[in-house]
């Protein structure tokens, strides 16, 4: 469910007015006094300091004082939380994310399109967003490899990588990988069933078991070759296959799985296969029937990234309700807010209200999905998604509380760096306006005739 | 004969009795509650007596009348019902599956075609769509130049005439819409091209030509016995109305240039128009203001019309069209399936900037003068439709829950898909 925002050519003025970098503490200490901080692992601090060194968060409290030559921002009162985090996310990727050519597709990398002109990097700031999950499409049973990012808006494709955050391989069940929607994705192929879908899968698991075999065997002999010093004649390697070397990457835990997935039944079959199989699943995508098995998904310590009401564009997703998040949080699962689509991913923080309204979970809940959650759903924790000293200074500013109706966010600052500032916003739109009346209206002349 | 008075007085008595137990009387009672009438200024611990499924009395000092059923909303705001501008409610249940989509017919001008004959009144989208307030809604068809006829349906009743409120709202139009010049440099040579739209439009003006020939030849086919009358025309019939400008037609503009343009055909054909979208209103605000053309904002979970305006343009749109004083009301827009936010896209062009107040009548008050039905709908006031919205606060807020929804009069049944499904899994014991 990808929504483009079709950005054509390069809006040059537009663009460098919103990539200049205003205010950063990699010079300086950055000192934020006076607001209201939502710092998620420890309670909000009203008229609370946060003490910014280099990249990181040095010291969060009341009165701080300012260190010798440290820049300061007055909060007034603001909210600041830690920077949103969208785990689910399809921008900054050059191109379409589906690769259809093929059922199951591991040897794709989103790594290798990532756009950092990508307009909706912008767009992300200006709704709090600071670290997003980009990945392959949902076409595949197992799709390639996705990557987390940081919204470095301004910076190369290898400067956006959220550095040491473990990579992701995308799984889909269902009926995008069945391809069985009236707006079809693409021909028609095996699998067309759920049954084919989870087959596809087992399939790579076995082919991929004999590849790291066969591997296994080379080395091996390989070994022992080089070490009968020319007795034994060096075997000859097996044929190189990224595809099963993905596959294998995935039974060798190095990847984390990420299964796109509706309907409760499916998601707990795919469970049992990766029971049997080793395989650690780290989060259901979508996981909209999610609620029906909480037991299922806490005993196995699975995730759910979710929507927090987007229903009924299809029949996977009718059986579901608002509410589901919340359910799945009170009793115990881990839960993310995701956009999956660049318009959903500008008003993240509205969607967290709603689940306070459907299923009644805590405002500090709400936030924990925008947050810490997805943070430790990518692997990420230890980085972001609270706002403790030692940890990033990503963070957003808004000048109400976050689950605010009328709520606005601000600031955005993603490594003690302000990539977004709504004031600065305001007085670049207004001057860009202004200069082209100017140009429109013609100069008087000058000694005229009349 | 005493036998039988005996039972005729038996069974009056028995009826009498089923009537006192009917759990709809034909009186209803709102205590001490704040009341938000919109028109008219707030009232602190008010009460409202609805009859017959009007608004009968409303204020600090009306008095129930003896044995009426009473809601206590001691603490509880109570409001208009809202008015959805633009849905497809009842016209699509599931987006990816066809055979439940209704609201897009083949073909460029279908004026004729009218969303009441495919409505399903049990489209669960009605019950889930409420939960926010909405009361009425504009259900409209889409597609083509010319996509039918929208009807106004209040978000209950066993049936379609049962829930119709007015039959015949509305015409559409879709307004063709100039491309964005494609690549780098481009701008410039678009410019010195043909311009696509005004051609396009031109075709618009030749169909109503057309239509209007139709309606004048049928004039003097009447008047005249020797004038043969045109061939019975289903289209151009629907386009009568429009013609003579007692239909409005909802005509569908976004780019700044297309209004322009939208504006000078709407008053060239000197049709009663109101306009949806408007992406880039903000840019001639007063020129829409001027033509006393309403607007109809879309769903405003969207981004930018384009780049340049800036990543808040759609938020900042609303409020430049309020302020030049354009009458404005919200929608929420193509998906039944995301109805319920109406009210947050009103609370998103408050965070914004739009007066609070002008927020509320754009859910209330001006669909309500819009579509011309404001002597029955958008406000608490004696007289008016008793569709009314009970809620812990304010419903602009995604936290807050609408307890009780009351439509003609009637308490409506809160209970929908979401509540039946979340109450079930609820009930799964934990392990």
């Amino acid at each position: 469910m990808k929504f483009k925002i079709a950005v054509i050519g390069i809006l040059g003025a537009f663009l460098s007015l919103c990539q200049s970098l205003w205010v950063s503490a990699a010079e300086k200490p950055l000192l934020l006094k006076n607001g209201h901080i939502i710092t998620v692992s420890g309670g909000t601090i009203d008229g609370g300091d946060i003490l910014i060194q280099g990249t990181k968060i040095a010291q969060v409290g009341q009165g701080l004082p300012a260190p010798a030559g440290a820049e300061t921002i007055d909060l007034a009162g603001r909210w600041v939380m830690p920077g949103i985090i969208d785990s689910h996310s399809h921008i900054a990727l050059e191109g379409d994310v589906n690769e259809m050519g093929d059922i199951i597709t591991a040897e794709v990398d989103c790594k290798d399109v990532i756009n950092p002109r990508d307009i909706n990097i912008f767009y992300a700031l200006t709704g709090g967003v600071t670290s997003i999950h980009t990945m392959h499409g949902s076409a595949n049973p197992i799709g390639g490899r996705g990557i987390a990012l940081k919204m470095r808006w301004g910076k190369s494709a290898a400067d956006l990588i959220f550095e040491g955050a473990p990579l992701t391989s995308k799984w889909a069940l269902g009926e995008n990988p069945k391809n069985s929607n009236d707006i079809g994705m693409g021909p028609a192929r095996y699998p067309k069933t759920r049954m084919g879908v989870e087959q596809s899968i087992r399939d790579q698991f076995e082919r991929a078991k004999d590849y790291i075999k066969k591997w296994a065997d080379y080395e091996k002999k390989a070994k022992a070759a080089k070490e009968s010093k020319g007795k034994i004649a060096p075997p000859l390697p097996p044929k190189k296959d990224y595809r099963l070397e993905g596959v294998a990457d995935i039974l060798n835990g190095k990847l984390w799985v990420r299964c796109h997935a509706y309907q409760s039944e499916e998601m707990l079959s795919i469970l049992r296969l990766c029971r049997e199989y080793g395989v650690k699943l780290v989060c259901f995508e979508h996981g909209l029937e999610g609620y029906r098995i909480t037991n299922e998904l806490v005993k196995y310590g699975v995730a759910v990234s979710t929507f927090a009401d987007f229903w009924a564009y299809k029949w996977e997703a009718y059986n579901t309700i608002p509410h589901a998040a919340a359910l799945c949080a009170n009793r115990g699962v881990l839960v993310a807010l995701n956009s999956d689509d660049a318009e959903r991913m500008r008003h993240l923080f509205n969607d967290a209200a709603k689940t306070v309204r459907f299923g009644g979970v805590s405002e500090e809940e709400a936030i924990r999905m925008l947050t810490i959650n997805p943070a430790k759903i990518l692997g990420v924790d230890s980085r972001v998604g609270t706002i403790e000293a030692g940890k990033d200074a990503d963070l957003a500013v808004f000048n109400r509380h976050p689950l605010d109706p009328f709520t606005v966010c601000e600031m955005t600052m993603v490594d003690g760096t302000v990539y977004f500032d709504r004031a600065r916003y305001l007085a670049d739109m207004k001057k860009a306006e202004e200069e082209e009346k100017a140009k429109k209206t013609p100069e008087k002349k000058s000694g005229g005739e009349d | 004969m005493k036998k039988s008075l005996v039972i005729a007085i038996a069974c009056m008595l028995l009826s009498g009795a089923l009537l006192r137990s009917n759990p709809e009387p034909d009186r209803l009672f709102i205590k001490n509650a704040t009341i938000v009438p919109v028109v008219g200024s707030k009232i602190e611990g008010g009460n409202v007596l609805i009859e017959d499924g009007k608004i009968k009395a409303v204020g600090k000092e009306v008095q129930p009348p003896a044995g009426v059923q009473v809601i206590d909303a001691s603490g509880m705001f109570v409001y208009p019902g809202f008015i959805d501008s633009y849905s497809h409610f009842g016209l699509v249940e599931i987006a990816a599956i066809a055979s439940t989509s209704d609201f897009r017919e083949m073909g460029k001008e279908n004026p004729e075609l009218r969303v009441v004959w495919a409505v399903n009144p049990h489209s669960v989208h009605f019950g889930t769509g409420r939960v926010t307030g909405t009361t009425t809604a504009l259900i409209a068809p889409s597609g083509g130049t010319f996509a039918g006829i929208s009807a106004l349906l209040k978000m209950d009743g066993w049936t379609v005439p049962e829930m119709t409120f007015k039959e015949t709202a509305t015409s559409f139009i879709n307004f063709p819409m100039t491309p964005r010049p494609v690549g780098e440099g481009v701008a410039v040579q678009a410019e010195a091209k043909e311009d696509v739209t005004s051609k396009l439009v031109d075709r618009i003006r030749d169909y109503l030509r057309e239509a209007r020939r139709y309606q004048e030849l049928k004039k003097v086919a009447a008047d005249d016995p020797a004038v043969k009358a045109p061939e019975y025309n289903a289209k151009y019939e629907a386009l009568g109305p429009v013609l003579d400008g007692t239909l409005p037609v909802i005509v569908s503009v976004e780019k700044a240039k297309d209004i322009e343009l939208a504006i000078k055909f709407v008053q060239d054909e000197k049709l009663k128009a109101v306009f949806r979208g408007c992406a880039q209103g903000f840019k001639v605000a007063d020129k829409i203001k001027q033509s006393g053309i309403p607007v109809i904002i879309d769903s405003l979970y969207t981004g930018p019309s384009e780049p340049e305006d800036g990543y808040d343009a759609p938020y900042r749109n609303v409020v430049a069209l309020a302020k030049a004083g354009v009458l404005i009301s919200f929608s929420s827009g193509d998906s039944p399936a995301q109805g319920k936010d109406l009210p947050y896209h009103a609370a998103k062009a408050v965070a914004f900037g739009l007066p609070y107040d002008e927020a509320l009548k754009a859910l209330t008050i001006n669909p309500a003068r819009i579509f011309g039905v404001d002597d029955r709908l958008g406000s608490i006031e004696v007289g008016k439709d008793a569709d009314l919205i009970i809620a812990s606060g304010d419903p602009l807020d995604m936290k807050t829950e609408v307890t009780q929804l009351v439509i003609n009069g009637r308490r409506i049944d809160m209970s929908n898909w979401w509540e039946t499904l979340y109450q079930k899994f609820k009930s799964r014991p934990e392990k």
